[in-house]
């Protein structure tokens, strides 16, 4: 496989859309959360018991959870920022840095940082004056300046040892070594064997504490090819972009992660320079640890590494806040793609009292062969070839979509498959779910969380993600308990105030060769 | 390195403790209480504890009297209980006109119901209890699935051995399944790299090869029923079967429910599935275009036929493999970082287990690079084949292999999905120890030698998907003459 750092939600949905927009879904409420039954508590709480935490004086949490079946260790490092934090006309900034992430230090990844530096701020003043040349109109003066660039860049280039973070990492027997930027948040990952736990401490706080933004303008070109390749070439990946603009006027949830094309043409090393002082603030981060490792070793070596980053300002939040929807929006495309629906209805955030009714709801809708829209839509009609809908699109650290999607079936159209999907909408607001069908979602989101635990990397991801947009990792646990006091009711209600037209936003992929 | 305690005998034999040091033969050391560093280290300054030994599970193989061949790991961990089967068969084994047959087999297996439980009863006695049972057939294999709750083990367990002994394949499960195929063949052209991969394939091992064929609408009306229940006879057979299970159980417990439930399970006379295809490259050395004018990007493979794992120059060539892959490889250094041409570039020497596989190199690039993306990549095929590696280059891609290993003994089911693939395709159980010897050995030459004898710049194929355009400079720079392929999908005859 080629190596890849992904930002998950814009990837295709051809391979079924539910895995690869919500990357997370493994571990968000809707599989996290449970009534353990008695037979499960013990284990739950085993592990929650190997389950240890400390936050260095300048505000770094880490959270430790002890497995030593095997010699290895997964690490994740979870910062606090994503496509929501960028700065309007910056869009792309967060999973930009995060490619950047990657491109060493004063020490790793050059041959003489001295002679490199000079270099680099060379290229920017550059880069500076192309573009002012460019918005003049003034060619003459713009070959020279590209072709001045163009050399500097080479020997740039000369100076630098590419991807050697990566390599060092690769070399010692890391593996997994990614990275992802979401709407919410950013994170990097690894593991390692459990007995190089100082080699992740000592290349992970050099990453953030020195790092250099080298091969800047190259790596934009690679960005761009990142977006041409996930959206612009993409049916569903336009399709997701069209519709998160429809669906938001004012949340950056409205915009895509990976930066609209124009944004990311324009962005600066200042930019990411600044954005990561801003953000990648130790009270900002929180590591979490999981596998072959000592409590005590851990603690004693995050101090000595990551205790040489300055306590800093908090990180600002996002304060905008999205405008309650008044009349139905809509969005079609006309591509080279047999037919797709999406259809959206905002819904609370992760931390909302409903937010785990909503899962449960949307589970029992679109969870295996018994959920309501497989079988009435796939199955029954056969209207869809697969149909189904989930929350926390694009994120859910704030109110959010839950989506539905379908795929028509062979010789149906989008209106066909809508009404079958309303069908079973109006059927959540007329009618309560069955005790059985909550029941079942409920064992299933149990065993969900139980089959999770036995991944060093899959755990690392999950503790590390809930403490650091819930403020606990032990909200992973508490949701199982929080399970308990959905009722049939409360969906029934949400349903009530959450599917009405006003509160929907509908997406059609539309085959353009088919005459409509 | 000290790891060959695997024995296979009819009888039960035990795994001994395994020796697992990456690198060096060490002892025992558990928690390697070194004093923490009093100030942080650079990466090169630091050394490190050996590593901790891997203990891997004792596990169990046995046969029974009908054939099946059982593998069993405890793993009390967690209150679960995983099973896994393997069956011998595959979609390479179907009739040509009736291409589909065997995933529509592997597929209504399990969807179609049983003759004692229709297909909801089934579907709602699993989910309430979040548990699994899948069923499917792929090209070179079929598989059998079972998840459960260990305090469900029982009643799933049966329902697993029922559902492949008793299906029912109802028609409407059958129609419900090759409606989703229809779907499939009718969405087949939507994305880009899809059709760039199937074309390719389609472009070495032939068109209508086992290895490369699709699914057409012709194809699946001839699939009826009676092709199901045949296949399924040919392919479900307790002789052909090996069967793993790993997880919360009691071993003797576990033995006497698959006696019960798998024992008195005799196969159907039924005509045996026909021997492995043959294989050999059908237009080496092209250049096919597929046009797709609304695209932006060029969708490219470059490569030829491969081989086996079991060739003695696999361990070279995957060490070539690092050379040319990975963040310090050249392909990710060169084509992506240095000349920023690509979000994806890769070239892998790509085995199969029991027929030859691929050498495969590609990515996307930007269509107006896309003679530049090939050249560089020919440039780095040229070069590895012809100029030996560097000694960093070589410690990287053998250190990277080697210090990563202990990363196949993590969990019980690795190992038992591992002995069970390496028995299914006739493999040694120490293949992998094998392997990681000769990884050991491999030297610059080791690899210069098997590039040469395996990449053949002569034979590479070349595929792209995109915009002639804005492919500029144009294709036909390359040298070879552009032969456009038509993916126009053709139509059911009967609607």
């Amino acid at each position: 496989m080629p190596v890849m750092r992904s930002h998950p939600r814009i990837q295709p949905l051809a391979l079924g859309l539910s895995l690869v927009l919500c990357l997370w879904c493994l571990f968000t409420p809707s599989a996290a959360a449970q009534t353990p039954s008695a037979s499960m508590q013990p284990y739950l709480d085993r592990v929650k018991a190997n389950i240890t935490e400390f936050t260095l004086d300048n505000g770094l949490k880490f959270i430790v959870l002890e497995r030593h079946d095997a010699p290895v260790v997964s690490f994740a490092t979870y910062a606090d920022v994503g496509g929501v934090d960028e700065p309007d006309g910056q869009t792309g900034v967060a999973h930009f840095l995060e490619h950047l992430a990657f491109k060493g230090t004063t020490k790793i990844g050059t041959r003489d940082y001295a002679a490199e530096v000079k270099l680099l701020d060379q290229l920017d003043d550059l880069n500076a004056q192309i573009k002012a040349a460019q918005t003049e109109g003034d060619t003459d003066n713009l070959d020279a300046l590209n072709a001045q660039f163009e050399a500097l860049q080479a020997e740039a280039g000369e100076l630098a040892i590419q991807n050697q973070f990566g390599q060092i990492v690769e070399q010692a027997g890391g593996v997994g070594l990614n990275a992802a930027t979401s709407a919410d948040y950013t994170i990097y990952t690894y593991s390692l064997p459990s007995n190089k736990l100082e080699l992740w401490m000592s290349l992970e706080s050099e990453r953030f504490l020195d790092p250099v933004f080298r091969e800047f303008f190259k790596e934009q070109q690679v960005i761009l090819e990142e977006r041409r390749w996930r959206t612009d070439n993409s049916p569903v990946g336009q399709m997701v972009e069209a519709f998160l603009d429809a669906a938001y006027t004012a949340h950056p949830y409205g915009r895509p992660v990976i930066g609209y094309n124009e944004d990311i043409r324009n962005l600066t090393r200042q930019n990411v320079h600044d954005f990561f002082e801003t953000y990648y603030v130790p009270n900002n981060l929180t590591v979490a640890i999981v596998g072959d490792v000592q409590p005590r070793r851990v603690k004693q070596l995050a101090q000595t590494y990551f205790g040489r980053y300055p306590s800093r300002p908090e990180a600002p939040e996002v304060t905008v806040v999205e405008p309650p929807q008044t009349e139905p929006r809509s969005v079609t495309l006309k591509l080279e793609s047999e037919p797709w629906y999406l259809e959206g209805y905002h819904r609370p955030n992760l931390m909302h009292p409903d937010s785990m009714a909503y899962d449960l709801m949307a589970a029992i809708l679109s969870d295996g062969r018994t959920s309501r829209l497989y079988k009435s839509l796939v199955q029954e009609q056969q209207v869809a070839l697969s149909a189904a809908g989930f929350g926390g699109f694009p994120g859910d650290k704030y109110p959010n979509m839950l989506l539905f999607y379908a795929m028509t079936a062979p010789g149906q159209d989008v209106e066909t498959v809508a009404t079958a999907l309303h069908g079973e909408i109006e059927r959540l607001k007329t009618e309560p779910v069955t005790a059985q069908e909550l029941e079942r979602v409920k064992n299933q989101a149990k065993a969900g969380l139980l089959r999770s635990l036995d991944s060093n990397s899959g755990m690392s991801r999950l503790l590390s993600e809930y403490d650091g947009k819930t403020g606990d990792w032990r909200n992973v646990f508490r949701y199982l308990d929080a399970i308990d006091t959905v009722t049939p009711a409360q969906i029934q209600r949400i349903a009530q105030e959450t599917f009405v037209p006003t509160n929907q936003t509908i997406g059609k992929i539309l085959n353009q060769n088919t005459p409509n | 390195m000290r790891q060959r305690f695997f024995f296979l005998g009819r009888q039960a034999v035990w795994l001994k403790r395994l020796l697992l040091v990456c690198g060096s033969l060490l002892m025992v050391v558990l928690s390697a209480p070194t004093v923490a560093a009093a100030t942080a280290q650079h990466y090169t300054d630091l050394d490190f504890p050996p590593l901790r030994a891997v203990e891997l599970p004792d596990y169990e193989r046995y046969t029974l009297p009908n054939g099946i061949v059982v593998y069993l790991v405890e793993d009390h961990e967690l209150p679960l209980v995983d099973g896994q089967a393997l069956f011998r068969t595959g979609d390479r084994l179907e009739p040509s006109d009736k291409v589909g047959l065997a995933s529509i087999t592997g597929a209504v297996l399990r969807n179609g119901g049983t003759t004692e439980h229709s297909p909801d009863e089934i579907n709602e006695f699993l989910e309430q209890r979040a548990a699994a049972i899948e069923t499917g057939i792929d090209s070179s294999s079929g598989s059998a699935s079972f998840s459960s709750l260990s305090e469900d083990l029982e009643p799933v367990f049966d329902l697993f051995a029922e559902v492949l002994q008793h299906p029912a394949f109802r028609e409407d499960k059958i129609a419900l399944e090759k409606q989703q195929w229809q779907g499939a063949i009718a969405r087949r052209n939507d994305n880009p790299d899809d059709i760039a991969r199937r074309e390719f394939d389609k472009h070495i091992y032939g068109p209508n090869h086992p290895y490369a064929r699709t699914v057409e609408y012709t194809n699946l009306d001839n699939i009826e029923r009676a092709d199901l229940i045949q296949f399924y006879q040919q392919s479900f057979r307790p002789e052909q079967m090996l069967l793993g299970i790993v997880g919360d159980f009691d071993p003797a417990v576990m033995k006497a429910k698959i006696a019960a439930a798998f024992g008195d399970w005799q196969p159907a006379a039924v005509a045996s599935l026909p021997e492995l295809p043959a294989v050999e490259q059908v237009n080496p050395g092209n250049l096919f275009f597929v046009e797709q004018p609304q695209l932006t990007q060029s969708y490219i493979y470059v490569g030829h036929l491969g081989g086996e794992l079991s060739n003695p120059d696999y361990p070279a060539l995957s060490v070539m493999n690092g050379v040319l892959n990975g963040f310090g490889g050249r392909l990710f250094n060169e084509v992506r970082s240095r000349q920023g041409l690509a979000y994806s570039v890769y070239g892998f020497w790509s085995p199969r287990y029991d027929y030859p596989g691929l050498f495969i190199a590609g990515g996307q690039t930007r269509s107006d690079a896309t003679v530049p993306f090939i050249t560089a990549l020919q440039t780095e095929i040229n070069a590895i084949r012809t100029t030996l590696v560097s000694d960093p280059e070589l410690a990287y891609a053998k250190e990277s292999i080697l210090n990563s290993f202990v990363f196949n003994f993590q969990s019980p089911s690795q190992l038992i999905s591992r002995l069970m693939r390496y028995e299914y395709y006739g493999y040694p159980p120490d293949f992998i120890f094998s392997y990681q010897e000769a990884v050991k050995r491999t030297t610059a030459q080791d690899i210069l030698q098997a590039a040469q004898t395996h990449l053949n710049p002569e034979q590479l194929t070349m595929l792209i998907v995109g915009n002639s355009a804005a492919i500029d400079p144009p294709l036909d720079t390359l040298g070879e003459t552009v032969q456009t392929v038509d993916i126009t999908i053709p139509q059911p005859q009967n609607s």
